[in-house]
C-alpha cells in the first residue's frame, strides 16, 4: 500500500536505510571511541592490519570482538522479545517472561557454585573461573526453564494468559533460588555474578561472538517460516484458527525461536533483557500502522541500542565502566514512558 | 451436502452445551440459528468450525469430517466469523482482509493477482474500500464488524458461519449485512449459517431456520412453519402473535412488552 505513513513521517522505504545507516554510524562510532584514546589514524591503520601492536589488540582483540557480540546479542534479544510480545499479545512481555534470564542466572550460579567456590571455600581467595563454560551453561539453563513453563503452560491448554502466568509463577521461583544461593556466599565472590548478572559487554572475545552467531542466524533463517503465522497470532486463537492458522503448532515454533535466541544471548552476555522489552516498542512506533517494517526494524534498533548502549557504558564510566544492562535500563525507562503514554 | 452434522453433542466440563444436534445445509441456502442466550448457538458454530471438539457426533463438509482436516483445508472451504473478535488496534483495514487470504497461500506462496482481486471484492462488497487504510481503533463498531465480515468474505469459502453478525450494528447496517447474505447465497451460491437475535430479521432472510434451547434441536423448518408452531413464544417465554405484513411475504412476530407494563396501583 503506497498510502501507508509511517509515524514520523517519513515515506517507509526511507526508514530501513536510515536505521542501517544509524548502525554504521554506531558501529563506527563504538570503534573509534573508547577508554583508551586511540587516534583516529592509529585505528584504521589497526584495521587494515598494519599499526602498533598496541593499537592493533585494542581495536581487533578487545574493541571489535566486543562490538559484535553485542550487536548479535542485541539483534536477538529485541527479535525475541518481538516474537514474545506478539505471540503472548502482552506488551510487557520480555525474555524474562518465559523464565529464561532466570533460569540462566540459577544455572549460572549453580555452577561456579559447584565447580568453584565448593572446591575453594576460602571466601577471599580469587580463583581462575571457568568463564567459557558460561555461555553454554546460561543458555542451557534459559531454555530449560522455558521448556517447564511451556509444558506447564501446554498442558494448561497454552493460552497466552497461560503462559505468561507459568512464566512469572516459574521465573520468580528460580530468581529466589538464584538469589538465596547468591545470598549465602561470601563477599568477595558475589562480584563475578553480580557483573554476569547486571549484564555485560567486558572482556568479550571473538568466542561470545562465534557462539553466538549460529543462533543468530538460525533465528534470522527462521524468519520467512513464521513471518506470516505472526501475523495472524496477533489475533486470538478462534480467529487464528479460523483463518486457517494450526495455532498451536505455530505458537510453539515462534516460542521456540524466540526462547532460543534469549536464551543463547543471556548465555553469552548475561540478562540484557530490557533490550528485549523496549526495542520492540520503539519499532512499533516508528513504523506506526506499517507492521511488516516492525520485524526489520526491530532487528536493526536491537544492534543499535546495544552498541550505543555500550559505547556509553564504556565512556561514561571510565575504567570502572557502566555495564550494558545498566546503560539499557536507565535509558530505557524513559523511553518505555515516553512510549506509554501513547498507550490509551 | 456441503455442510451436515449429526448427533453432535459438546461438553464444557460436566455441562453439556449442545446436544444430539443434527443439521444438513444445502448448497446456498441460508440458515438462521436462534435460541436464547445460552441455548448452544455459538457452540454450535464452533463445533462445526471445528475450533471445539464435540464429545460425540462430527460436523462434515463436503463429506469428509471437520476433525480430520487441517485448520488450511477447512479454512479453504469454511469462513468462520466468531463473536467480538479481537485484533490489535493499530492493524488496517486491509492488513486484516489480506489475512483471509492465509488459507489461499499459505507460509509461502505470494500474493496472486487472484488473491488481489478477492480482498478488493471483500472490501468493495462491505463498502469499506475507501477505509483500507484505516486502523481498526479509527473505525466506528458498525465499520469494525464489516471490516471483519469481509475478512471472512475473501477466504472465499463457499460455506459462510456468522456469529450474531449484525450485533452492534445500527439499523441501516444491519440491513446491509443481511443483504450482503442474501445476494452472497444466490448470486454466489455461498451456504450461510448464522446464529442471530432478531426473530423477524432471521424469518426474514432465511430459507430454513433451526431453534435450539437449553442445547437441544427444538426446531428445524422454513420460517412460516415456524410461526404457525407457536415455538417461539414458548422457547422464548413471551407473548406475542405472527402478523401477516402483506400477502406472499414472511409474517412478522409482534411481541407483547407485558413485563413492562406497570402493575396497576
Amino acid at each position: 500500500m503506497s498510502t501507508n505513513v509511517p509515524a514520523i513521517g517519513l515515506p517507509s522505504r526511507w526508514i530501513l536505510p536510515a536505521a542501517a545507516g544509524l548502525v554504521l554510524l554506531s558501529f563506527v562510532a563504538a570503534i573509534f571511541l573508547g577508554i583508551v584514546d586511540l587516534p583516529a589514524r592509529d585505528v584504521l591503520s589497526a584495521l587494515t592490519g598494519s599499526g602498533s601492536r598496541e593499537a592493533r589488540s585494542i581495536v581487533l582483540d578487545i574493541r571489535l570482538p566486543r562490538i559484535v557480540t553485542g550487536i548479535l546479542a542485541g539483534m536477538q534479544f529485541a527479535l525475541a522479545g518481538l516474537l514474545l510480545q506478539t505471540i503472548t499479545r502482552n506488551p510487557l512481555a520480555d525474555p524474562s517472561l518465559m523464565g529464561v534470564s532466570q533460569g540462566a542466572t540459577l544455572t549460572v550460579t549453580l555452577f561456579l557454585l559447584f565447580t568453584v567456590y565448593l572446591a575453594h571455600p576460602d571466601s577471599y581467595s580469587v580463583n581462575e573461573l571457568p568463564i567459557a563454560w558460561l555461555p553454554p551453561m546460561g543458555m542451557l539453563g534459559g531454555m530449560v526453564s522455558g521448556g517447564i513453563i511451556y509444558i506447564l503452560a501446554f498442558r494448561l491448554g497454552l493460552s497466552p494468559l497461560r503462559i505468561t502466568l507459568c512464566g512469572i509463577a516459574i521465573g520468580a521461583v528460580l530468581h529466589a533460588i538464584a538469589i538465596g544461593l547468591i545470598a549465602g556466599w561470601g563477599s568477595a565472590r558475589i562480584e563475578i555474578i553480580l557483573e554476569w548478572l547486571s549484564g555485560s559487554l567486558y572482556a568479550r572475545t571473538w568466542d561470545h561472538a562465534l557462539f553466538l552467531l549460529p543462533f543468530t542466524l538460525a533465528g534470522l533463517a527462521m524468519l520467512p517460516l513464521i513471518y506470516r503465522p505472526l501475523f495472524l497470532l496477533r489475533f486470538d486463537a478462534a480467529v487464528a484458527r479460523s483463518f486457517g492458522l494450526s495455532y498451536r503448532w505455530q505458537f510453539s515454533v515462534v516460542l521456540l525461536v524466540s526462547c532460543g535466541l534469549a536464551a543463547s544471548a543471556v548465555g553469552a552476555v548475561g540478562p540484557v533483557v530490557f533490550v528485549g522489552l523496549i526495542v520492540p516498542h520503539l519499532a512499533r512506533f516508528l513504523a506506526g500502522r506499517y507492521f511488516p517494517l516492525v520485524l526489520p526494524l526491530t532487528i536493526v534498533l536491537g544492534a543499535v541500542i546495544v552498541t550505543l548502549g555500550d559505547l556509553i557504558g564504556r565512556v561514561a564510566g571510565g575504567p570502572e565502566e557502566v555495564p550494558i544492562g545498566v546503560v539499557t535500563a536507565l535509558m530505557g525507562v524513559p523511553v518505555l514512558l515516553a512510549l506509554l503514554r501513547k498507550v490509551p | 451436502m456441503p455442510l451436515t452434522c449429526s448427533q453432535l453433542s459438546v461438553l464444557y466440563g460436566r455441562r453439556k452445551a449442545l446436544s444430539g444436534f443434527s443439521l444438513s445445509m444445502e448448497k446456498g441456502e441460508v440458515r438462521a440459528l436462534i435460541g436464547p442466550n445460552g441455548s448452544g448457538k455459538s457452540t454450535a458454530l464452533q463445533a462445526l468450525a471445528g475450533l471445539i471438539a464435540p464429545s460425540q457426533g462430527r460436523a462434515e463438509i463436503e463429506g469428509v469430517a471437520v476433525a480430520a482436516m487441517s485448520r488450511r483445508a477447512i479454512a479453504k472451504k469454511l469462513a468462520f466469523l466468531p463473536q467480538q473478535p479481537v485484533a490489535p488496534e493499530e492493524m488496517t483495514v486491509a492488513q486484516l482482509v489480506r489475512q483471509g487470504r492465509f488459507p489461499h497461500v499459505g507460509l509461502f506462496r505470494s500474493y496472486g493477482r487472484k488473491d488481489e482481486e478477492a480482498i478488493e471484492w471483500a472490501l468493495e462488497s462491505t463498502g469499506l474500500a475507501g477505509l483500507a487504510d484505516r486502523t481498526l481503533q479509527e473505525l466506528s463498531g458498525g465499520e469494525r464488524q464489516r471490516a471483519w465480515i469481509s475478512a471472512a468474505l475473501a477466504q472465499e469459502a463457499a460455506i459462510l458461519l456468522l456469529d450474531e453478525p449484525t450485533s452492534f450494528l445500527d439499523i441501516g447496517y444491519q440491513v446491509e449485512v443481511l443483504d450482503l447474505v442474501h445476494r452472497l447465497s444466490r448470486e454466489r451460491g455461498v451456504t450461510i449459517l448464522m446464529a442471530i437475535h432478531d426473530i423477524n430479521q432471521a424469518i426474514a432472510v432465511s430459507d430454513r431456520i433451526s431453534l435450539l434451547e437449553k442445547g437441544e434441536l427444538r426446531f428445524d423448518g422454513e420460517p412460516a412453519r415456524l410461526a404457525e408452531s407457536g415455538l417461539v413464544e414458548k422457547t422464548f417465554r413471551v407473548r406475542g402473535t405472527f402478523v401477516e405484513v402483506a400477502p406472499g411475504k414472511p409474517p412478522h412476530f409482534d411481541v407483547e412488552l407485558t413485563k413492562l407494563r406497570r402493575p396497576a396501583s
